[in-house]
């Protein structure tokens, strides 16, 4: 087990030399980018992928049909908080995107273009579509815990597919299996194709975990300067940044329960079913936004509370 | 040419004294005009501006070379006028820092009494100041330098404490390589410059600040305000047109030029004198005498119109050159008509670049020594169709009240009434590209645009089997490149040998929120995506003496053997 652990990192040492010893950017590049670089030129596939941008709604968090004064009021919000000016010199990424993001969306003609550029994206992240790519399925009753595959760390051997090939599927742009039905297979085949996997990055979670950590495993397109980034790009380590997130959540929530007026009342079960899909899809739209912030606070290799 | 280190020390200063605190460090604000200046400081509560020892918040900018030991208009009293204008005082040094011998704002400087040489080749000029009949020679820097010392003892003596991080307000129209000049003076006074801010910019901050405080007061949400700042000093004149809510303060535009209070002075002294050219050109004893009564009578008079609409000069320069002339306001404003035309077109300038509307500017703010002149006032106005000026603001103190707020915010001050909670989002003064398309100048980043700022633009080769580019990177708006300053240079070698047109050369641009430019280029041959060769990062200025000379000198030794042109997208 652990000759094989070595072997495969001494794969992904030998050929990130080979492929970036020609690169001279002033920062080393954090390691979870330097794997992803070897997976990306593994797969020739990946090239097809278009290099699509941030959304730029998500980034500002605003809707889709906005006005103008909608956006200069967020863009002010944002700046006052990630301007360099008061966070200092982690924020000029951040704000370099928020000034490309106002700049457009305050064109008109800019604009319109933007939003055709946009429309398949809308789809995947925004509106009532519960069933988003990448996020896993129910078979039956939701239980308390759920099945989660760390892809970081998940080296391609197809074992978890072949034991249980209901629950898992194999993402073949990324060379890396995921859930893609919770309780696909029966309770064995799954214990089986668990404890067969090589190197441990299939995880029992709490089901309420699960649509965090299955949104950070995805990767999202990073916005790129001709040779400069570009690519794709996702938490090295995903649970940290999950409780990253959770905390940004919570905070947010906090914030909406102070403001709203105090006393609950008894749900029928038709509105608790209800609440609980509106929850989901706030959430989900709430993560893109979220995930800026997420990926400013660890592409310092730094985990800490923003305030 | 290496400049040699420089330690500029004070009596005043007093080494080894270092209190500790658990307060933060916070900034002091600095606004050295032309002709005055004057500090400032967050103290808690409000901006506090600093006085010395006679109890004097706003001081001359000048340096006195008497008895060789130097001393600044901040601590010391000239006994009469007349005495900063005997040849040993240095002043309009922000006139003249970073400037080279062919710029005309140094051939103007000659008319004042300190010496001022050219050989008009590009290269720095020869300053000097008389001091016990010699002239002894120094630099714009230096000058600023000691001044800032005497600035900085004052401000440790009344703050009791230790004076390290500034905020200085500068011109719009400074270069990048004035900038470097500006934060090297500081460097040699033991300054750390924290952010240089275009004044119009730090009158934003305070207008921002103001109306925060309104907003609150009235339980206002804090809907967008429009305004048209207009600064016009000694020396320059900035416009800014900038869009200010909940704190925040957008500046859409920022326009700026070499004309100031000093113009209009030499102006009404070849009106009154027209051989005084002529007549000064010697320097000798005589002559600066002369030279300098005439300068004070004719300030004088200029001061006087703005209250009077004439005004009596009686002047006896001596040698039987005598001056007796009645001055009307319009005479004065006929003289200057091409400053004031100047001024107008850079407000109407700034309002098409910010795509405003005079109708749309809620507050007219001017500010600025040249904001009493009657003519300014109403050239403002008239512009904006007769709106009334704002009046919340010192104009004298604008600047430097802004200046210190905005060492308050970057020192990471917490105010808990939210006096402070403020952020100025700053814009380019000036565009930033580079020399291609056979001695254009293609900008790269325009100008007013939103920093912090990154933008990329992608060049090819002109030569079949071109192995090395030459980027030449300017800051400005003229059309050639050689029309701009350049701020530096690098060669990118080892192009892979193609035919010409096929190698994507990228050249992209970051400014970062404390504008400091870095340049950066890599080269990708199609359907590659990894770089060809090492991807080169710079950080500009690169050129830091005579940089008209060097850019003379890079295109008569390289010619157009390592150009590039801007690549055509493929659609």
């Amino acid at each position: 087990m652990s000759v094989v652990v070595s072997g495969c990192s001494l794969l992904f040492w030998s050929q990130t030399c080979q492929v970036h010893g020609h690169l001279n950017f002033n920062n080393p590049m954090p390691r979870w980018r330097q794997n992803l670089a070897v997976i990306r030129c593994c797969n020739r596939g990946t090239w097809e992928i278009p290099m699509t941008q941030n959304n730029y709604y998500d980034l500002l968090g605003v809707s889709v049909d906005s006005n103008a004064h909608e956006i200069k009021e967020a863009y002010r919000k944002l700046q006052k908080k990630y301007h360099p000016d008061i966070f200092g010199q982690k924020g000029h990424e951040y704000t370099l995107m928020l000034n490309k993001a106002y700049e457009v969306l305050m064109t008109e003609d800019l604009r319109r273009k933007y939003d055709e550029s946009i429309g398949p994206m809308r789809l995947r992240f925004g509106g009532n579509n519960t069933q988003a790519l990448g996020y896993s399925i129910w078979k039956g009753p939701v239980k308390p815990q759920a099945l989660f595959v760390d892809e970081n760390a998940c080296i391609g051997c197809r074992e978890c597919v072949h034991h249980a090939s209901h629950t898992f599927t194999m993402d073949e742009t990324q060379g890396s299996a995921r859930v893609k039905v919770q309780y696909g297979d029966n309770d064995q085949s799954i214990e089986v194709s668990v404890e067969s996997c090589p190197v441990n990055c299939i995880h029992w979670v709490e089901t309420e975990e699960l649509p965090v950590l299955e949104f950070l495993i995805q990767p999202q397109p990073k916005d790129g300067y001709g040779v400069f980034g570009g690519g794709w790009e996702r938490p090295a380590n995903v649970f940290t940044a999950a409780k990253s997130f959770n905390k940004q959540l919570k905070r947010k929530s906090t914030i909406r329960h102070d403001q709203s007026p105090g006393g609950t009342f008894e749900e029928s079960p038709a509105q608790a079913e209800a609440q609980a899909r509106a929850d989901m899809k706030i959430k989900m739209e709430g993560f893109l936004k979220i995930w800026n912030w997420v990926k400013e606070t660890l592409g310092m290799n730094i985990n800490k509370n923003l305030q | 040419m290496v400049e040699p280190a420089y330690t500029v020390t004070s009596d005043s200063e007093t080494t080894g004294e270092e209190k500790s605190s658990t307060f933060p460090e916070i900034a002091i604000g600095i606004d050295i005009g032309t002709s005055q200046c004057s500090v400032a400081v967050w103290n808690g509560s409000q901006v506090e501006l600093l006085k010395n020892t006679r109890n004097q918040k706003i001081m001359k900018s000048y340096v006195t070379f008497k008895d060789n030991i130097p001393s600044g208009g901040v601590s010391s009293q000239l006994s009469h006028e007349d005495e900063m204008l005997s040849g040993a005082t240095i002043f309009n040094m922000k006139r003249l820092i970073g400037r080279v011998d062919t710029d005309p704002v140094v051939h103007a400087c000659k008319n004042l009494p300190f010496l001022v040489q050219t050989l008009d080749i590009g290269v720095r000029p020869f300053i000097a100041a008389l001091v016990n009949n010699m002239w002894r020679s120094t630099t714009p820097e230096e000058v600023l330098a000691i001044f800032l010392v005497e600035l900085r003892a004052m401000a440790e003596a009344q703050l009791k404490r230790r004076i390290r991080n500034v905020v200085l307000t500068v011109p719009v129209s400074f270069s990048r390589f004035q900038l470097t000049r500006i934060e090297r003076a500081c460097a040699m006074a033991g300054l750390h410059v924290l952010r240089l801010m275009p004044e119009p910019t730090a009158v934003a901050l305070l207008y921002g600040q103001q109306q925060q405080q309104t907003s609150h007061e009235n339980m206002g949400s804090g809907t967008e305000k429009i305004a048209l700042i207009f600064s016009m000093g000694a020396g320059y004149c900035d416009v800014a047109v900038t869009a200010t809510a909940g704190g925040v303060s957008q500046i859409k535009a920022l326009a700026g030029s070499t004309i100031g209070g000093e113009d209009l002075l030499q102006n009404m002294m070849h009106h009154l004198l027209p051989n005084s050219e002529n007549l000064f050109k010697n320097h000798g004893v005589k002559e600066i005498k002369q030279m300098g009564l005439l300068r004070v009578a004719t300030q004088d008079a200029i001061r006087q119109l703005s209250s009077q609409t004439i005004v009596q000069v009686d002047v006896d320069l001596g040698d039987g050159l005598k001056i007796c002339k009645a001055v009307n306001r319009e005479e004065f404003e006929e003289v200057n008509r091409k400053v004031f035309e100047k001024c107008e077109s850079l407000i109407i300038q700034c309002l098409q670049d910010a795509k405003v509307e005079v109708e749309e500017v809620n507050d007219v703010i001017i500010v600025g020594g040249c904001s009493y002149i009657p003519r300014v006032k109403n050239l403002v106005t008239n512009v904006c169709k007769g709106k009334e000026l704002y009046k919340g603001m010192n104009p004298l103190e604008a600047a430097v009240c802004g200046a210190a707020v905005e060492g308050a915010i970057a020192s990471g001050v917490n105010d808990p009434f939210g006096n402070l909670d403020l952020l100025t989002i700053q814009a380019t003064p000036l565009a930033i590209g580079i020399r291609a398309d056979g001695n254009k100048f293609v900008p790269v980043i325009p100008r007013d645009t939103t920093m912090p700022a990154r933008k990329e633009l992608v060049f090819t080769t002109t030569h079949d089997n071109q192995t090395e580019a030459l980027i030449l990177v300017y800051e400005g708006e003229g059309e050639k490149a050689e029309e701009n300053h350049l701020l530096g240079y690098f060669k990118i070698m080892g192009i892979p040998a193609a035919p010409k047109g096929v190698p994507e050369i990228n050249v992209c641009m970051d400014i970062d929120a404390a504008n400091v430019l870095r340049v950066l280029a890599g080269v990708v041959m199609p359907g590659s995506r990894q770089p060809a060769i090492p991807v080169m990062e710079v950080r500009m200025p690169t050129v830091d003496d005579g940089h008209g000379w060097c850019a003379e000198a890079l295109n008569r030794t390289y010619g157009a053997t390592l150009d590039l042109v801007t690549l055509q997208k493929k659609a």
